[in-house]
């Protein structure tokens, strides 16, 4: 690459790099100088550390940690799962019909935040169809208390999240796999492999990339969660707890209530979405590590083998 | 062993339309909604009713839907053009015309998505604010064409363009941005409808960052009026369902009009 | 490359032109921000329209979004400390006020000299006032009406003599018949919902903090029978669970539940029910009987502050003063349109208040109200209010599931508050 070339490519580069400084990190590192002030609205100090210490014996910080690791824990691998499923089967080209059953499929991912998390409240409060449906069914006796719970409004928020965000990794998937030759397929089929077989020794080592992409993605995503705990919980102009026991107090959430539902301390609400970056940054270190190690060779070879096969 | 199969056809089928009826049925149930009363949604009326006509004129004289409906759709315009353009070129530079310095700022432009929105907006609303930009749609579209993933998925679909094509147009000497808008961007199509699709979702649907810094009754989009409905202390689910609806109705008609450029945009974008 | 110099060169355009499209101050416009369409927009709209036919050259821009985010919005511009982007007039409930006037020392202006503030309700300008002076102009009460269903509590075998002035467990108990006898909830009730704990604080004169500020959790009576007043309507069934605000006043739309205890706005959502009109009546509050306590509570109630750096802040305070310190016909209008109980006294009397409403049977409900209003054991606030009912409703959960005792409650509560006011 000359010299000259590569300094016409700042220029493609230079719109981008003006923006991101300015809007992007200035505001990082300024809410970094932040994380080590403390303010109640625009009285301010410099703590230095106190802000992290004061962390670690915070039970409302503690709780909207524990309740964001469960909602990570249990609904990103549900949902990639699902997802992978779902393209596997969509990816089938003997399947009829497959482009209904992908846009239905997709269709959830174009609702807005806001916009399908008010339809799953009413789905699921204490009259809605829900819980009609359950009773007209017989399936239980007496409503369910969804949203009063804190398991079950767990639950139901884990299964919105479920349906908005499943159909969008499915199309991630879907076009991975698309990039997989057809005669690998073919070619497996004749050796007599089954498709479970099929799925996990060729589709699967392939998708690695994918799969860590959207887990990276999935994860990053989860741990900011904000607009499905907060239009969940709202609970009118008196609501004291994000949701039942304070079970939809993700880390987002209590940013947010540290900014503006309590006295703003925007220095400490820094020092807790910090906490989140380096959650963030560690997993994701955590996610290449364990997808690069051996997966990456073993798939090679396995390629190398079908394609002579 | 042929029974095997069909059995398990029928099985799969009934799973896909199972799963198809779950993904549909609260777009399905919104859309009676919007034709219902509150009183008649609240006591779970599953079928068309005949309020459609009186939610539709609350909405549009009361809340002023048709400016709002604008409101969003100059936003989103704007910012997607903003995206394909800027993110493009990004996208083309650090790919095409790699350096070592490059390569370290792109690394770095991929962590600044870890940081969450919460711990950007005081500063991004001083920002705004001394750039005269307050309460205007360009804070809304400027900040939302600043996106690192954007430039990420670019880069990513550029990987596997064969670069003879453009050091061959080179040699007949042609200029880099020529090369890049004439030749590059045409064969790159389906991408560039992949991430107008993309970034016109969220760009169409973003919350926070518009509540913030838009004022005025005259700025609103659609999410902000929708949140605001719903808070209303005597909510008219009626209505609301038909806001649901009209702002709902715009993606779904993207989308659709572009599904077959954005499957194949998205393919682009993971080859390896 | 030159094309790359034009390529720049009309993104800096397009910044320039929107740039130069942004916010201008323009003169002679008033915006206000508040929250509630049915309720505080629509008093506004009143005031902006009478303020208007006096003084054509203003115009008032009544800005409508949710509460939360008006608070949102104001903390934001605050914290950012610029003078772009402010309000001229913004609501403030009456518990958030005195975080505002600490934390953001010099944002509002000082009214002091501008009202004269002995024709309003003193409860609420201790609310507004900080080292002596007085920031804001009081508006809505919140005084508490134990509003319920004649119909169906007739049904049950309830009079109106057998609702007056009872205490909380008598509440329960009739509760309990009503579920009995005709299959109603006696209420729409959210266990995380602290709005009922305040009233019943309050109703005792006493809340969260002691005189100094300091939590006052540990060794309050009235918090430990509130407590177990939440476990007891739990237990009881007689509530219909709710989670959200909408779900609560569909239980009385729906005619599911025989009655809601609540500050008097709630009588515009009651009314959103005109079938049910002549079936309403209202009884003072119930009190505690293990503590002084008074059938007299207040919940919420929301008062006007003015911005002080904002551009056309001297206007707002002529259109304050004028209005909301001057038409006394202004809060006349405003009960029977949007049934809001002003507290600017010399027009807390006259025809409205004692014209019967035919919703509630015949009954002046607004003299009643007003006469309880007077009642109310006025608290201070503090800062903490919210921060306090977020650490008590933690735990309340775990109270009423029976996994945790009210003291060990209280004292987790105390701790976490504690910790979060630090």
């Amino acid at each position: 690459m000359g010299k000259k070339l590569s300094m016409k490519g700042w220029l493609f580069i230079s719109p981008a790099l003006i923006l991101l400084a300015v809007f992007l990190v200035y505001p990082i590192i300024y809410s970094f100088y932040l994380s080590f002030t403390s303010t109640k609205g625009i009285i301010s100090s410099f703590v230095g550390f106190k802000n992290y210490i004061r962390l670690v014996k915070d039970p409302m910080f503690l709780l909207a940690l524990k309740n964001t690791g469960i909602i990570l824990l249990i609904q990103v691998p549900i949902m990639l799962i699902s997802a992978l499923i779902l393209a596997n089967i969509l990816n089938d080209r003997k399947l009829a019909g497959r482009g209904i059953f992908r846009t239905a499929i997709f269709l959830p991912s174009v609702t807005s935040l806001i916009a399908y998390t008010i339809l799953f409240k009413m789905l699921f409060s204490f009259d809605g169809i829900i819980n009609r449906l359950l009773l007209s069914t017989g399936i239980v006796d007496h409503p369910l208390e969804w949203l009063t719970t804190p398991k079950l409004a767990v639950f139901v928020l884990i299964l919105a999240m479920l349906w908005r965000w499943t159909g969008y990794n499915t199309v991630f998937y879907l076009s991975a796999m698309q990039n997989i030759s057809y005669e690998i397929y073919e070619a497996a089929e004749i050796d007599g492999a089954s498709k479970t077989q099929t799925f996990l020794r060729i589709t699967l080592p392939l998708l690695k990339p994918m799969i860590l992409f959207t887990t990276i993605m999935s994860t990053i995503g989860t741990l900011q969660l904000f607009d499905e705990p907060m239009n969940l919980s709202q609970g009118g102009v008196t609501a004291a707890t994000m949701g039942p026991g304070n079970c939809f107090l993700t880390l987002s959430v209590y940013i947010y209530n540290l900014c503006f539902k309590y006295v703003p301390n925007f220095g400490y609400a820094a020092t807790v979405s910090y906490v989140i970056v380096f959650i963030i940054a560690g997993l994701t270190v955590l996610q290449f590590w364990a997808g690069q190690s051996n997966e990456e060779k073993d798939a090679k070879k396995r390629l190398e083998k079908e394609g002579k096969a | 062993m042929k029974r095997n199969i069909r059995v398990s056809r029928v099985f799969l089928y009934l799973f896909l339309i199972i799963v198809s009826f779950i993904c549909v049925f609260p777009f399905y149930w919104m859309i009676v909604g919007s034709t219902n009363t509150p009183i008649q949604i609240i006591a779970g009326k599953m079928t068309f009713g005949s309020h459609f006509v009186e939610n539709f004129h609350t909405l549009f004289n009361n809340y002023d839907m048709l400016r709002i409906l604008m409101n969003s759709l100059k936003i989103s315009g704007i910012s997607v053009i903003l995206i394909l353009l800027i993110g493009g070129m990004a996208g083309y530079g650090f790919q095409m015309y790699k350096s070592n310095l490059k390569e370290k700022l792109y690394g770095f432009f991929l962590l600044t998505m870890m940081v969450p929105f919460a711990t950007l907006m005081i500063p991004l609303f001083k920002i705004i604010t001394k750039l005269n930009l307050l309460d205007t749609h360009f804070a809304v579209i400027i900040v939302s064409a600043v996106s690192a993933f954007m430039i990420f998925f670019f880069r990513q679909s550029f990987i596997n363009y064969p670069t003879e094509i453009l050091e061959a147009a080179r040699v007949d000497g042609a200029g880099e941005f020529r090369i890049f808008f004439n030749i590059f961007v045409p064969s790159m199509k389906s991408t560039f409808a992949a991430a107008a699709i993309y970034s016109f979702i969220t760009s169409w649907n973003s919350y926070l960052w518009p509540l913030i810094v838009l004022q005025s009754n005259e700025k609103k989009t659609t999410t902000l009026l929708i949140s605001m409905m719903s808070s209303s202390y005597t909510p008219e689910y009626g209505v609301i369902m038909l806001a649901i609806v009209v702002a709902t109705l715009p993606t779904i008609i993207i989308f659709f009009a572009f599904q077959k450029q954005f499957v194949q945009g998205m393919l682009g974008s993971v080859k390896q | 490359m030159k094309k790359s110099i034009v390529c720049l060169l009309v993104i800096a355009l397009f910044v320039t032109i929107f740039g130069a499209a942004g916010a201008e101050d323009s003169d002679g416009k008033i915006t206000v921000w508040a929250w509630d369409p049915s309720f505080n927009i629509a008093i506004m709209k009143e005031a902006a329209a009478r303020y208007e036919a006096i003084n054509p050259d203003i115009k008032i821009d009544i800005v409508e979004m949710a509460k939360a985010d008006v608070e949102q919005k104001l903390n934001t511009v605050l914290a950012a400390k610029t003078t772009e982007g402010l309000p001229e007039i913004v609501l403030i409930e009456d518990y958030n006020a005195q975080k505002y006037l600490q934390y953001y020392p010099g944002s509002f202006a000082d009214l002091t000299t501008k009202f004269n503030y002995n024709d309003f309700a003193a409860y609420k300008v201790g609310v507004m006032t900080l080292d002596g002076k007085v920031y804001g102009v009081p508006f809505d009460s919140g005084v508490v009406g134990f509003f319920y269903r004649s119909d169906i509590l007739a049904e049950a075998g309830f009079k109106a003599e057998d609702l007056k002035n009872i205490t909380w467990d008598q509440f329960i108990e009739i509760g309990k018949t009503v579920k009995e006898k005709t299959g109603k909830y006696m209420l729409g009730f959210q266990n995380t919902d602290g709005g009922i704990m305040r009233i019943m604080m309050q109703s005792a004169g006493k809340w969260y903090f002691d005189e100094e500020g300091k939590p006052a959790l540990i060794g309050n009576q009235a918090l430990v029978e509130a407590f177990e007043l939440y476990k007891k309507i739990v237990d009881s069934g007689i509530a219909k669970p709710t989670n959200n605000w909408n779900e609560w006043v569909g239980t009385i739309n729906t005619g599911e539940s025989a009655s809601v205890t609540s500050g008097v706005w709630i009588v515009g959502s009651i009314k959103a029910a005109k079938d049910q009109s002549g079936l309403w009546d209202v009884a003072p509050v119930p009190r505690l009987s293990t503590v002084d306590s008074k059938n007299a509570s207040n919940l919420g109630g929301s008062s006007w502050y003015i911005l002080d750096k904002s551009a056309d802040k001297d206007a707002a305070i002529d259109f304050m003063q004028k209005i909301y310190a001057g038409d006394k016909d202004f809060y006349q209008t405003i009960l029977i349109n949007n049934g809001a109980v002003g507290t600017y006294l010399p027009a807390a009397t006259g025809e409205a208040y004692s014209t019967p409403d035919e919703f509630f049977g015949g009954r002046a409900i607004y003299e009643d109200l007003s006469a309880w209003m007077k009642e109310i054991p006025p608290v201070d606030y503090g800062i903490y209010t919210y921060e306090a009912d977020a650490a008590i409703m933690a735990q309340m959960e775990a109270v009423c599931a029976g996994t945790m005792t009210i003291d060990d409650a209280i004292k987790a509560a105390e701790a976490q508050l504690e910790n979060q006011i630090q």
